[in-house]
């Protein structure tokens, strides 16, 4: 189990506390292709964000790949997240004036991983995302598509136990969309564990499983 | 940690105009800094030199004067000429204070050659005078000797301003001859001297000459381990009661004697100079810090833009002290970098400064400053840097990110 929330809730405290996420328990298995869908203001970019390590959650537990996720410090945090989770965001977070080969390797350089492994190692990844001639390019000589697939490249250099994607295809036409998608296939079918939050019923339906939220609560029923 | 440097330089690049106009303050508050200090050093040493080249700042000239009071039935206006004999007295009766005290003379007369003359007089001095005058090293020929003293030889050393005019060359003026008070003198010797241009003879030469009296003329009296003004003062004082005894005067009567005291002279003088050092160091630190919240402010501006950024730093791993160290020691390198071109430049102005200005000769930057202000710099740029620094962790992960 790679995944395993149980009885976790999140309030944000106000003059009207929030309950963004009531009793979630959730199980994703190693090797899994999963989507969580729902509306927006449901709690899944919350839930991304627990199982990210990027939030605290109030009560509950959360075990990522078997180490318990509570209360940690922000240095474990990081630790954690740079060496288990591999993020894909919507607007792509590439750092605009370092190039794809850079970004690419910017998590190595936090793992402390000198110069010229983590570059052919960042080079290896954007081989197998077939940008190989655009090492040199900075983010913004890319395409949407090419930009993502940097990110993506990002998020598995490290080798993690799990890669989140938030909403990957929101900023990318349909075409691209699914181009995107079949890269998040490839990467399942050589064995990685993939979380994707959407809201497109088109990405949701390429996943094999698909987590509805419904205003904090997980709706039973699965597709 | 090259790799960090390598990460530094790639932001700072990045955001190049940013980086400059930062700089610039800083280079300017250090470049100011600088050739202050340097200016008041300058001042500071030209004045240690030229103290140095008077010879002495521990020692009192003193001269005979007349009463202005009576005194032990002596009525008022009465000379008093200081005698050799004085000499032992103020040894004596001031042991702990005084290490030397000579007798020397000043005649102003005209020193003259067939060829030209020259108004300056001389000075009738013992062998040692060529040290307390701090003339160096003689030019040519030598300086008067004990056998001068003995025989009583009638030799004179003379200024190679004066060996100039009196002679073709100053090389022929030794062993020449000169008149002057009505007698041939042999010339033995020239000295050269920044300022000094008196002439010299033997001391006993010239108390012959003028009838051989007990009467001592002036008195160069060498003090040791004087500290204070108040030392200074108080040995004043002291020499002043031994002169009173022996001449029977009223020691309170400033105007019977006439002391010249150099050690409090040049004490105050200094202390003077050291609160010119502390204003123009209060000036300097003042103008650098206002450099440093310069960079502070723009490190806050510098870390609001890039809170995305960071936020995606830490969600890709950074722990917080990455990005705390990346932060100050932006700050750093720019304080640094800047400050340096700073450096240079306040060098550059004070060399030249130095080499066009004749009275600023001794204006300079040494090592010891130099790495004085490195330190002052690092600080200042960790000092800029902390503050925006732990603003920029304070903020967590999520909200980063949400920053557009």
């Amino acid at each position: 189990m790679i995944i395993k929330l149980t009885d976790v809730n999140k309030t944000y405290p106000g003059a009207v506390p929030l309950h963004v996420l009531k009793d979630i328990n959730l199980e994703i298995r190693r090797g899994e292709l999963v989507s969580i869908m729902g509306a927006s203001g449901s709690g899944k970019s919350t839930l991304l964000n627990i199982l990210g390590i990027l939030d605290n959650y109030d009560s509950g537990e959360y075990l990522l790949d078997g180490v318990e996720i509570k209360d940690l410090s922000e240095n474990r945090a990081a630790e954690l997240r740079n060496k288990m989770i591999g993020f894909v965001f919507q607007s792509f977070n590439l750092i605009s004036y370092k190039t794809a080969l850079e970004n690419v390797a910017l998590p190595l350089f936090y793992q402390g991983v000198g110069r010229k492994k983590r570059n052919l190692m960042a080079m290896e990844q954007l081989e197998r995302m077939g940008l190989a001639d655009r090492a040199t390019h900075l983010p913004g000589e890319l395409s949407g598509g090419q930009k993502q697939r940097v990110a993506i490249a990002r998020s598995i250099v490290t080798n993690p136990s799990l890669i989140l994607a938030d909403e990957p295809t929101g900023a990318l036409d349909s075409h691209t969309s699914k181009e995107v998608m079949e890269v998040f296939r490839q990467l399942n079918s050589d064995g990685m564990t993939v979380v994707i939050v959407t809201h497109d019923p088109g990405v949701g339906a390429a996943t094999d499983r698909i987590i509805r939220i419904v205003d904090g609560e997980i709706a039973h029923g699965n597709v | 940690m090259f790799d960090l440097i390598r990460e530094i330089a790639q932001t700072l690049r990045n955001n190049r105009l940013r980086t400059i106009l930062t700089g610039l303050a800083v280079a300017w508050g250090i470049f100011m800094l600088i050739v202050l200090l340097g200016a008041s050093k300058g001042v500071m040493q030209s004045f240690e030199h030229n103290s140095s080249e008077m010879g002495s700042n521990n020692s009192m000239t003193i001269f005979g004067g007349r009463t202005s009071k009576p005194y032990k039935g002596y009525k008022e206006g009465r000379w008093i000429s200081l005698k050799n004999s004085d000499i032992d007295k103020i040894e004596h009766d001031n042991r702990e204070i005084v290490s030397k005290v000579i007798s020397y003379a000043s005649e102003n007369t005209n020193i003259s050659t067939p060829r030209d003359f020259v108004s300056e007089g001389f000075d009738a001095v013992y062998p040692d005078a060529i040290k307390t005058n701090n003339l160096g090293q003689m030019k040519y020929g030598r300086f008067i000797n004990d056998r001068d003293m003995e025989e009583r030889r009638r030799v004179m050393v003379l200024a190679s301003t004066h060996a100039r005019m009196l002679f073709p060359t100053e090389e022929e003026a030794v062993g020449g001859v000169v008149t002057s008070m009505g007698l041939a003198w042999t010339v033995i010797g020239v000295y050269e001297h920044p300022w000094r241009s008196g002439n010299y003879v033997p001391y006993t030469t010239y108390k012959a000459i003028t009838g051989n009296t007990d009467e001592a003329y002036k008195l160069d009296v060498t003090v040791e381990g004087l500290k204070t003004e108040a030392d200074g003062i108080a040995a004043e004082n002291a020499i002043r009661q031994t002169l009173a005894r022996s001449h029977e005067f009223d020691p309170e009567d400033q105007n019977s004697l006439w002391v010249w005291n150099k050690f409090v002279d040049y004490l105050t003088t200094r202390a003077g100079l050291g609160y010119l050092d502390l204003a123009v160091w209060v000036i300097g630190i003042f103008t650098l810090l206002s450099g440093i919240v310069g960079i502070s402010n723009i490190m806050f501006v510098s870390v609001r833009e890039r809170t995305h950024e960071i936020g995606i730093r830490r969600a890709i791993g950074a722990k917080p002290r990455n990005i705390l160290t990346q932060i100050l020691l932006e700050s750093v390198v720019i304080t640094t970098i800047f400050g340096y071109i700073g450096v240079v430049f306040g060098t550059a102005v004070l060399q030249l400064i130095s080499a066009f200005v004749p009275e600023m000769a001794y204006v300079a930057v040494d090592l010891n400053l130099a790495f004085k202000v490195t330190v002052a710099l690092i600080v200042a740029g960790c000092v800029a840097g902390l503050f925006p620094a732990l603003k920029a962790i304070k903020v967590k992960p999520v909200e980063a990110l949400r920053d557009e």
